[in-house]
């Protein structure tokens, strides 16, 4: 148990002085990461997650130029806690996971703000990929580091309802993600 | 509450919580039991939208309207009546309010339970009564469905009786809940 802990320690070290060269590795805990959607329906929000997904995240704050957030998500995964709408989600005319099962998010740049960091990043969802900014707060304590933040997008413009769900009235457009990546060094 | 003499007729505000409900009802009727023949899509989520706003508002009805016949006296049965038709007319009264409540408070919780939370007219949220839960929703589904068909019951045998008191015993216990009529003594 000490030799592990002298271990975790110089990994952490280690860590800690690779990531003032360049920004650490890391790769999100599934266990405790989450990544939610906030929708609107019928006129009320309603929240879902997907419970499979993984992230590779090179961040540092001094090094956002080489810094990259790289999130994979197995749209299969989706949870809307109501089985009937999960299927309708899953769909052809939604997600259509049978031909899109992961989406993708890569940042581009990221830029450091009052609050904490934005980041313009390319979606890849449904097939279609377009420009997405995120904004995300980065804490790197003793018990690991966390990245957490949120997006909104339009769910239309990566063609996410078809048919019938075009229409906004009963589905807004406008959906929320909220997203927290408990990270755990790499390697 | 002074002790005068019961009115013979009900107020024009009885008046008005009793056809404003009734007329809801009939809608609730139409957009429910068509929107359950609907597979889950745009438009039966569109028909429950209204379903669940013109619920919340018949909620708020019934609390309105209970607080009103606490505080104030209705007109007396006809004294023509034998004891056990009183006790019968008494009784459906009753159970008409307790599902005035228990309808919408049925309906609102199933909603929570299948985590689509209640717009009322896309103007503001109501509050979640439970969590989501699967079993929940289909035990509250069926009794609200139940429900409805003794409410179609209890309207058919209210109307009936109505009709019955003025064509038959030509009393005034229709007229009396009529706007624009004047109810002459004819028991």
């Amino acid at each position: 148990m000490r030799n592990l802990c002298l271990a975790a320690t110089a990994v952490m070290v280690l860590g800690a002085a690779t990531a003032a060269a360049a920004g650490a590795s890391y790769t999100s805990d599934p266990q405790q990461s989450r990544l939610e959607f906030v929708g609107v329906q019928a006129g009320a929000e309603f929240k879902g997650v997907f419970h499979k997904f993984t992230s590779n995240v090179d961040f540092a704050p001094e090094a956002l130029a080489t810094s990259r957030i790289d999130v994979q998500i197995d749209m299969n995964s989706v949870d809307s806690l109501d089985k009937d709408r999960d299927t309708t989600i899953r769909g052809k005319d939604v997600f259509d996971v049978a031909h899109n099962p992961t989406a993708h998010y890569i940042t581009k740049s990221i830029t450091k703000t009052a609050t904490g960091f934005s980041a313009v990043g390319a979606l890849t969802l449904r097939g279609i990929t377009k420009d997405v900014p995120i904004e995300f707060q980065f804490a790197n304590q003793a018990a690991g580091a966390k990245l957490s933040g949120s997006a909104k997008l339009n769910r239309l413009d990566f063609g996410v309802g078809q048919g019938d769900w075009k229409s906004t009235d009963t589905v807004g457009d406008a959906v929320k993600i909220n997203f927290s990546l408990v990270l755990k060094p790499q390697g | 509450m002074p002790n005068q003499s019961p009115p013979t007729r009900y107020s024009v505000v009885a008046q008005g919580f009793h056809w404003l409900i009734a007329a809801l009802i009939v809608v609730q009727f139409t957009l429910g039991w068509t929107a359950n023949f609907l597979p889950l899509g745009a438009r039966k989520l569109a028909r429950l939208d209204w379903h669940k706003s013109f619920g919340m508002t018949i909620l708020t009805l019934a609390v309105l309207r209970l607080l009103w016949r606490l505080f104030n006296r209705p007109p007396e049965l006809p004294a023509g009546m034998s004891g056990i038709e009183k006790r019968l007319a008494r009784a459906t009264h009753v159970l008409f309010y307790v599902l005035l409540f228990v309808m919408p408070l049925t309906g609102w919780m199933m909603s929570s339970a299948k985590n689509y939370s209640v717009s009322w007219f896309h103007q503001f949220t109501w509050p979640n009564l439970i969590a989501p839960n699967e079993q929940a929703f289909n035990l509250l589904k069926s009794t609200h469905d139940t429900l409805s068909w003794l409410l179609f019951a209890l309207a058919l045998l209210h109307i009936l009786a109505a009709l019955k008191h003025h064509f038959w015993h030509k009393d005034d216990v229709l007229k009396r809940m009529l706007p624009f009529t004047k109810s002459e003594k004819r028991s």
